[in-house]
């Protein structure tokens, strides 16, 4: 067991993160608004909020527009998700695009580019009835962003998988190198068992990706470099099997999948590292998407995050070395016909 | 007849456009927003129920794979 | 590294080629039916997008049906007598660079086809420079990357089809670029912004020589 805590640790880290990944509540926010444009005069507003409670105190609301501030003459909570806003709008906003601006329960709440202001003009009058309030540091709850959501918790079911690939990909490397050195089968039952270890990972990332995808996104699949990053990834490994498959003679076989497995590798690493830099992604961080690290993954998701890449990594290795002791027990079985 | 091909591809836009803007107002009534309300969180749970069915068939395997080892050794062991 | 080495290789491929003549027609044949069979499909009309896209898979095919020949055609007793005569990393080098000459004949060929058959309307506001520029870097980064599949399928025994399977995959990430690349070079974006991908379909080629240099000798070991 001495040698084991690794494991343990790896599922001790993965009941923690579907714990806390899991349990931890999103922090209220805004969701959807019955409007989309306000023209001068009296508006009024459905505002559908998440995790809210606007009757518990008497929420207010105003619009912000380039730092100036139209209060709202009347803000009814129907409901815990459901507040009633009325606006008399003036006329000559500066800019196109207002701000919804709730606080309620000592919470600021702010819809972006909310509503679309047709009559646009030099500026008004500021009511100074919003003064911008800081918010006080919040309890230990997720950020809840638009079209994600709820999903934002795959964050710790989706992104480590591909994580837990790109490591195992790695170790075989590794082992190819060493087997392309010393021609030692053992490395080469480590590298394909790290390679079929990892496909599963790849494949899970797939298949979550693109579930997360469906309800984020709405489509299955797009046409997104890391999308098709993660395709060619797959077939390519899928290809390194196909290729020790029709190979008979194992240390033929070793050295082949070897090469074939550093040249795929280092093409691999490419593809899934610069090429997604290079063009517009859907994905967070990559051309003009905001990036997971700069507000999104806030530190409260980075403490389940990490320990969810770490668990996964661990359980991945573990995974990774049962099947290659199997593996090694085949090879002695092979090599020994009447023992 | 082109001009009546003409009316029908006309129509078929309208219908079309008719069958979209239905579509969009006929969408479930945003006020009861089940959707907003369950917060996308069924995503969640299929994923991780993908994921931990991708690790059951993985045991599966291993656990055949295993068990054809065991037979070979047993095999071995009698003669 | 030995130039003269690679150049008696250079010139040793050159001479197999000549002797198989209907090897090189059959390459060359391939890549004008194949335009032509495009210019049918498309009935003549294609716009930018589908010009480019069409334009490189082409391309691909054609590099896969020459460089698969690159390993494929010698037999035991070249093989003994390059093993024997020559270093190896001269063998591959010369090979990619003899496989890089013929897909820059054949890309420049379908290229000229190409554009005879389907015309040059997308090429107007285009930067015909770019074009041809991704072109060969293109064509250098599959002759780089499929040298070594195809000595890889041929060392497996289990010739083109192995190769298919093994090729498509790895070569994704350069035929995507040079898609790019070449998708800019067509709308006539400034120097700039094509060159990122100039220059990273340039470096890919750097990577898979490099790797092919240095993985071959293990490859060449023995039969």
């Amino acid at each position: 067991m001495k040698s084991g805590w690794w494991k343990a640790l790896g599922v001790l880290l993965l009941l923690y993160v579907v714990i806390v990944g899991l349990r931890t509540p999103l922090a209220p926010a805004l969701v959807h608004l019955s409007e989309d444009k306000l023209p001068p005069g009296r508006n009024e507003v459905v505002v559908a909020g998440y995790n809210t409670r606007f009757t518990a105190d008497a929420p207010q609301a105003w619009l912000q527009n380039d730092a100036q501030f139209v209060c709202a003459t009347a803000a009814t909570a129907e409901r815990d998700d459901r507040l009633r806003v009325v606006f008399d709008v003036p006329d000559g906003l500066r800019r196109d695009l207002s701000h919804l601006v709730v606080r309620s329960n000592g919470r600021t709440l702010v819809f972006h580019d909310a509503f679309w202001n047709p009559a646009k003009g030099a500026g008004i009058a500021n009511a100074g009835c919003a003064p911008p309030v800081e918010d006080t540091a919040g309890p230990f709850e997720f950020p809840d962003r638009s079209v994600l959501y709820e999903t934002i918790r795959n964050l710790f079911f989706h992104v480590p998988m591909w994580f837990t690939m790109m490591w195992l990909m790695t170790l075989s490397l590794l082992h190819s190198i060493r087997t392309l050195r010393n021609n030692d089968l053992e490395h080469d039952r480590a590298a394909v068992s790290a390679v079929s270890t990892g496909l599963l990972f790849a494949f899970l990332g797939l298949i979550t990706g693109s579930l997360w995808a469906r309800n984020t996104w709405g489509t299955w699949w797009t046409s997104d470099p890391q999308l098709n990053g993660a395709a060619a990834v797959t077939l390519i490994y899928l290809a390194y099997l196909v290729l020790r498959g029709s190979v008979n003679e194992f240390d033929k076989r070793s050295r082949l999948a070897a090469i074939y497995n550093i040249f795929a590798y280092a093409l691999m690493i490419v593809f899934f590292l610069v090429l997604p830099r290079l063009t517009d992604s859907l994905h967070p961080g990559k051309g003009g998407n905001p990036a997971f690290s700069q507000y999104d993954l806030d530190h409260h998701l980075r403490t389940v995050f990490y320990p969810a890449v770490a668990g996964w990594v661990l359980v991945g290795t573990w995974l990774y070395t049962l099947r290659r002791r199997a593996r090694r027990i085949e090879a002695w079985l092979d090599e020994e016909p009447s023992a | 007849m082109r001009n009546h091909l003409h009316k029908l591809a006309t129509t078929a836009v309208a219908a079309l456009l008719a069958v979209r803007t239905f579509a969009s107002s006929a969408a479930p009534d945003w006020l009861e927003e089940t959707f907003y309300r369950s917060g996308k969180i069924n995503t969640v749970i299929a994923v991780v129920t993908v994921v931990l069915l991708g690790l059951a068939f993985w045991m599966f395997r291993s656990d055949r794979r295993l068990a054809r080892l065991e037979k070979r050794m047993n095999e071995r062991h009698k003669a | 590294m030995r130039p003269a080495e690679i150049l008696h290789l250079l010139r040793l491929e050159l001479r197999l080629d000549l002797h198989q003549r209907h090897a090189v027609g059959g390459s060359l044949l391939y890549v004008v039916s194949a335009v032509f069979v495009a210019y049918q499909a498309m009935q003549g009309r294609a716009e930018g997008t589908a010009w480019n896209a069409l334009f490189w898979i082409i391309l691909l095919f054609a590099a896969f049906n020459t460089l698969a020949r690159s390993f494929q055609r010698e037999d035991a007793g070249q093989h003994l007598y390059l093993y024997t005569l020559a270093d190896p990393r001269n063998v591959i080098l010369a090979r990619v660079i003899y496989g890089a000459g013929t897909m820059l004949v054949l890309s420049l060929l379908s290229f000229g086809t190409y554009v005879l058959f389907l015309g040059h309307a997308p090429l107007n506001d285009a930067n015909v420079g770019q074009y041809l520029l991704a072109v060969v870097a293109g064509g250098t980064g599959f002759a780089a990357v499929l040298t070594l599949v195809s000595a890889i399928a041929s060392r497996a025994g289990n010739g083109v089809g192995l190769m298919a399977v093994l090729g498509f995959p790895i070569v994704l990430p350069l035929l995507l670029s040079a898609i790019k690349a070449g998708r800019l070079a067509l709308i006539g974006m400034p120097w700039t912004v094509t060159g990122k991908y100039l220059l990273w379909l340039g470096l890919v080629d750097v990577i898979a020589v490099t790797l092919a240099w240095v993985l071959f000798p293990y490859l060449w070991r023995d039969r």
